[in-house]
């Protein structure tokens, strides 16, 4: 009985896994089925004739490579700016007196709570007043606040726990709190570095709203954009749009599965939430 | 002297010394906190206020009272709105919550690769949304799609998924329903957190796996959940914007036009502003009602005593 129940304890969490996986899997199959030809009514696991060319002609399509170098220049942008705002944030709310935490905790949990909608129509003000319309500064915009305050608390709840005889000594030689900061916390926060990036990569480069209200100069259009223009372009054709579907998505598993231990193992999920 | 009276300092508080350092933990808060500000808290506020407006496109927002409410109440379009996004939440935060406690439960334990399969809980969640609804645009199909395929393997008749009101708001939140990597690492996070000896102690007691989950875990779990849930609420309700845009555009007769698309079609096709902030605002006002009535259960609430 023991032996069943164990089995089944490993056995229902790897058909939910499968059951998780296997639209994307779809969606690989699917892109490589003939562009000239109504898809097959039935399951198929394999392509008989794998067109591997779909790919390319993605790129003849659309200027694909156009997109991708946006959509790359915003994640480049956004990432970096995203750890140096969160991390600082979060240094400056770990280091502050009981009350200012709490304070900005609830701040934090305030800006949660927005939804994303009602900020739209005054966002668009603001960027159009600075200028920013229709640039790609419009989408990295958010990077400058931290991108979520989700990553500003996972610093803090970091830097927390580091005890507080790292820094005593250095505070009797005068450290100013950014080089505390950088030189002493920084370097003991990585797995939470690594995760906000994962996750900062993740959130820029799936942005499609922003893009949707912000951008009109196709020139300017980022990958989800583009792949929304694919559709327009011809709604039924299956291959090539799964075959956009999974260009789209293929580099962030990629690096999700690359990187997953760092924040879902049981050391780094006690290490990224664990309060004290 | 500087030294010594810092030592004193650091001696008497415990904490780090001088204004000056306090001064420059403030100003690595700052580009959060004022980014924050001008990004999100001042935009809210914003529309809030223009939402008792009369605001299109060029002109100066003019003050109107509860006009925009009362053409809302008016408006079908907003009413169907409105109806089925909380319809969407009703049934689709519950789900996520359940499915996240679920599966964080199911691959709590050390076994061998379990940091692996719950990577794999989590990957729906970093599929970009728009290939995602793509992705289930063709699961939907009704002639190629492999769900209507299983179904007539089943035996079952075949759907056109996305053509009936009933049928295309299903489909949403069956999407909705595998992208809960958020809820399902938070609450991984808060299981750890529960001391083992617990469970233990529980165990010796004679207590059976059923009742060491009403009687523990769900009750050390609930401020999670609670939290979890407000959050979702907010995040599952943005989330319906990319698939009704891309796979229905809010149809079949408005039945997916979630606020978040009703937003953007009040404001950005008919620059309407006020009317946009007005929804806006109506459904806040109706989302703060659900989580009060939520806190309200939940206060009431007692672990049962058998």
């Amino acid at each position: 009985m023991r032996r069943v129940r164990a089995g089944f304890a490993w056995l229902l969490p790897l058909a939910l896994t499968l059951l998780f996986l296997l639209p994307l899997f779809w969606a690989g199959v699917n892109s490589l089925g003939a562009v000239d030809a109504p898809p097959p009514r039935t399951v198929v696991w394999w392509p008989a004739d794998p067109r591997w060319d779909n790919y390319a002609m993605l790129f003849e399509l659309l200027p694909v490579g156009r997109y991708l170098r946006n959509s790359l220049l915003v994640v480049a942008g956004a990432v970096p700016l995203t750890v140096l705002t969160a991390s600082a944030a979060g240094f400056g709310m770990a280091q502050l007196d009981e009350p200012a935490y709490r304070r900005l905790l609830l701040f934090s949990v305030a800006v949660l709570m927005v939804p994303g909608a009602s900020v739209w129509i005054a966002r668009f003000q603001i960027l159009r007043w600075l200028g920013l319309l229709d640039t790609l500064w419009a989408l990295i915009a958010p990077a400058f606040a931290a991108s979520s305050p989700l990553f500003v608390l996972l610093y803090t709840w970091n830097f927390r726990r580091i005890p507080a005889e790292l820094f005593e000594a250095a505070w009797l030689e005068g450290i100013s709190a950014r080089a505390a900061w950088w030189r002493l916390a920084m370097p003991l926060a990585r797995p939470t570095t690594v995760a906000v990036v994962v996750l900062t990569v993740v959130l820029y480069w799936s942005d499609f709203v922003s893009p949707v209200l912000y951008l009109y100069d196709p020139g300017r259009y980022t990958l989800p954009v583009g792949l929304q223009v694919l559709k327009q372009l011809d709604p039924t054709a299956w291959p090539l749009l799964m075959a956009g579907a999974v260009l789209m998505t293929l580099p962030v598993i990629a690096l999700f599965i690359l990187l997953h231990r760092f924040f879902l193992s049981d050391h780094s999920l006690a290490a990224l939430f664990e309060r004290n | 002297m500087r030294v010594a009276s810092s030592i004193r300092k650091a001696a008497s508080t415990g904490g780090p010394p001088g204004s000056g350092y306090r001064r420059q933990l403030l100003l690595l808060l700052a580009p959060f906190v004022l980014g924050s500000v001008l990004l999100v808290i001042v935009p809210a506020l914003f529309t809030v206020a223009i939402a008792f407006t009369d605001y299109r496109a060029v002109r100066p927002p003019i003050w109107a009272g509860l006009d925009n409410f009362r053409s809302l109440a008016a408006s079908p379009m907003a009413r169907i709105s409105l109806r089925s996004t909380v319809t969407f939440l009703l049934a689709a935060v519950p789900l996520r919550l359940i499915g996240a406690l679920a599966l964080a439960l199911l691959l709590q334990s050390r076994r061998r690769l379990v940091s692996l399969q719950r990577a794999f809980v989590y990957l729906p969640t970093v599929i970009p949304e728009v290939a995602y609804a793509i992705i289930w645009l063709w699961v939907f199909n009704p002639l190629y799609g492999p769900l209507n395929a299983a179904m007539r393997w089943l035996g079952l008749p075949a759907v056109d998924w996305l053509a009936a009101e009933g049928t295309a708001q299903a489909a949403i939140v069956i999407m909705a329903l595998f992208t809960f990597g958020e809820g399902f690492v938070v609450l991984l996070a808060g299981l750890q957190s529960i001391p083992r000896a617990i469970y233990e102690a529980a165990r010796v007691d004679g207590a059976s796996g059923w009742q060491s989950f009403w009687r523990i875990t769900f009750p050390l779990l609930l401020p999670w959940l609670l939290v979890l849930s407000f959050r979702d609420l907010i995040v599952s309700m943005q989330g319906t914007f990319t698939p009704s845009f891309v796979m229905t555009y809010g149809g079949p007769y408005y039945a997916t036009t979630y606020v978040p698309l009703l937003v953007y079609e009040l404001a950005f096709d008919f620059f309407d502003f006020g009317m946009a902030a007005a929804a806006l605002v109506a459904t806040y006002v109706v989302l703060m009602m659900l989580i009060l009535g939520v806190l309200n259960i939940v206060s009431g609430w007692r672990p049962a005593d058998a």
